[in-house]
């Protein structure tokens, strides 16, 4: 009795052992090789057998990406379409999340149910039609295109995260601000809104990465004018030579500031890549 | 003054509703329309209404749909599966407490932080045939030669399941920390519950963690589905839907026909055809859980 127990026990650690050793070499190895190949001099890239450990750190990778190439350029758009586009956003969700969370009326619940399923329309289906739009009032490779495209991507996601934080919220601070005889509006700005300051951020955040990582749209709706980094990058490899080093230095300077925020959000990684459904550990 | 403050809650929802109305509905019925005609950018052709002979010539004419379709179940539910399989195996190991353990989580995380198209070009790079890491370990394990070395994403055989491999390596991390997420949320009463009955670890397993992990289950897996099915840029950057047709998906042969052939009309039809199978998806996925928690 006792020996199968200690068997089982055995065996039990033993899988799970195998089971995060695959994990962590399935998931570091090729993060590795990004890392190692931004550093390797030209030949390690092309070098049989490949370049395991790059022999020194060579920066002129990252110069070149960054400067001889689009990088800097990419990371600029990125930066002025994902921020633009979250202040954008969360102007126009908040109240609607307030409103829906707060004030029940006819068919508030089919409401919020449309605005979530415009978050599951598949982006293909949309950007034909956009394209043509775009097109015809001579918005196509502008700034203002792709951050109203993407608000409507990221509407419906914002518009759940708050409404699920507002509805976390109490009533009673907005109602005895009302009592003080604040309108509906005061209460909103004054007492609502600082009280969900960090959810804010955190949607906020959600809303900036999805329009940093964002592809299909910017390929389809923009070209020389406006470039961020998904388009950048693929730019980099139809050249004469793939320039590995290049790709791997202007990517892994892409990843950065999604990896900072990533820490910054892990309280509410869960809530918001579920967009609330699970309120997360 | 009353009045208007009565007005409040739906001056509060009227700029989300316009936007969405303008940037999302009147697109889609725009696009209905184009469906219905033979529009074609660049070509001086005479625009006509043409009813639904688009629909038909997907349907039963276009055997490039049938493989592209074909191809997107294929992808949707091979990397849905292995994700989630992987996912909770994953979770359940992650959710003892052990020395390393945040540090485990944190890596296993890295992937899902990585911009799509860095992680469709880094496992390029993987794959390469001729200097890239698979093949030169699988030859110095002899277990392929030099001579004739295996084509990952060249070879019309793999190709597509090059690109699933690549898509569960960002998306695995997503199950396993939602699924974890509603591991931690279960309480520890059934539990010991369970143990008091004299429940094995695999009945336990069974009767009290499955059930109890049912909405976090199903909340994962269906945002997981809804977003394999827009599959588009690891296809796009790693095979563009090659050799042939044979890592070719629904969004990406879309793309093809609007943006590479620059059939508006005949693409609008097909993007009609991919949101008609998501929304019958989602719906009868949901009406199965809903029933489910009856």
């Amino acid at each position: 009795m006792k020996k199968t127990a200690l068997r089982r026990n055995l065996l039990e650690n033993a899988a799970v052992i195998i089971i995060l050793a695959v994990a962590l070499i399935f998931f570091i190895f090729p993060f590795y090789w990004l890392v190692s190949t931004s550093f390797k001099v030209y030949y390690e890239q092309f070098s049989y057998p490949p370049t395991f450990i790059p022999g020194q750190a060579f920066l002129t990778n990252y110069r070149i990406g960054l400067l001889d190439l689009w990088g800097i350029k990419g990371i600029t758009d990125s930066s002025i379409v994902a921020s633009s586009n979250t202040l954008l956003v969360l102007a126009i969700a908040t109240p609607t999340a307030y409103s829906l969370a707060r004030f029940k009326f006819k068919r508030s619940e089919s409401l919020a149910t449309w605005i979530l399923s415009c978050r599951m329309l598949p982006p293909i289906a949309v950007a034909i039609p956009l394209f043509l739009l775009w097109k015809m009032i001579g918005w196509l490779d502008t700034y203002q295109a792709l951050v109203l495209t993407y608000a409507a991507f990221n509407l419906p996601f914002a518009v759940w995260m708050m409404k699920g934080f507002f509805e976390d919220l109490p009533k009673d601070m907005e109602e005895s601000a009302m009592i003080d005889g604040c309108s509906t509006f005061t209460a909103f700005v004054r007492v609502a809104l600082p009280l969900t300051a960090p959810a804010l951020v955190a949607t906020a955040l959600f809303c900036f990465i999805f329009s940093w990582n964002e592809f299909l749209f910017a390929v389809v709706l923009t070209r020389w004018t406006v470039k961020t980094l998904p388009v950048v990058i693929p730019g980099l490899v139809y050249g004469h030579s793939i320039l590995w080093g290049a790709i791997c230095a202007v990517t892994l300077v892409g990843v950065l500031p999604e990896i900072l925020i990533a820490l910054f959000l892990q309280k509410y990684l869960v809530r918001g890549l579920t967009l609330g459904a699970i309120r997360g550990a | 003054m009353r009045i208007k403050e009565k007005r409040i809650p739906i001056l509060f929802l009227l700029p989300c509703i316009v936007t969405l109305l303008a940037i999302t509905i009147f697109p889609l019925v725009y696009s209905l329309s184009i469906s219905l005609t033979n529009y074609e950018l660049g070509r001086p052709i005479e625009l006509r209404f043409v009813g639904l002979e688009n629909y038909w010539t997907i349907l039963f004419e276009d055997s490039r749909f049938l493989i592209a379709i074909a191809n997107t179940f294929i992808f949707v539910a091979s990397t849905i599966t292995i994700q989630f399989f992987f996912g909770l195996a994953l979770a359940l190991v992650l959710n003892r407490s052990f020395k390393g353990r945040s540090f485990i989580v944190a890596v296993v995380l890295l992937p899902m932080m990585i911009v799509p198209v860095a992680t469709g070009y880094i496992w390029w790079m993987l794959y390469d045939v001729s200097y890239g890491p698979f093949n030169y370990i699988l030859e110095a394990t002899r277990l392929t030669t030099h001579e004739a070395p295996i084509k990952w994403l060249a070879d019309p055989s793999l190709s597509l399941l090059g690109v699933i491999v690549t898509d569960c390596w960002q998306y695995t991390p997503f199950m396993m920390l939602v699924l974890l997420a509603g591991l931690q949320s279960i309480p520890v009463e059934p539990y010991e519950a369970a143990q008091i009955d004299g429940a094995g670890r695999w009945q336990t397993f069974r009767d009290v963690t499955l059930p109890l992990l049912r909405s976090a289950i199903a909340v994962a897996i269906l945002i997981r589905t809804i977003d394999a099915f827009k599959i588009f840029d690891l296809v796009y950057l790693m095979t563009y839907g090659g050799p042939g047709t044979s890592s070719e998906v629904a969004s990406f042969y879309t793309y093809l026909n609007g943006f590479r052939f620059f059939k508006m009309g005949y693409a609008s039809a097909l993007s009609y055809i991919i949101l008609l199978i998501v929304t019958l998806f989602t719906t009868i996925f949901l009406r199965f859980v809903r029933r489910g928690e009856r």
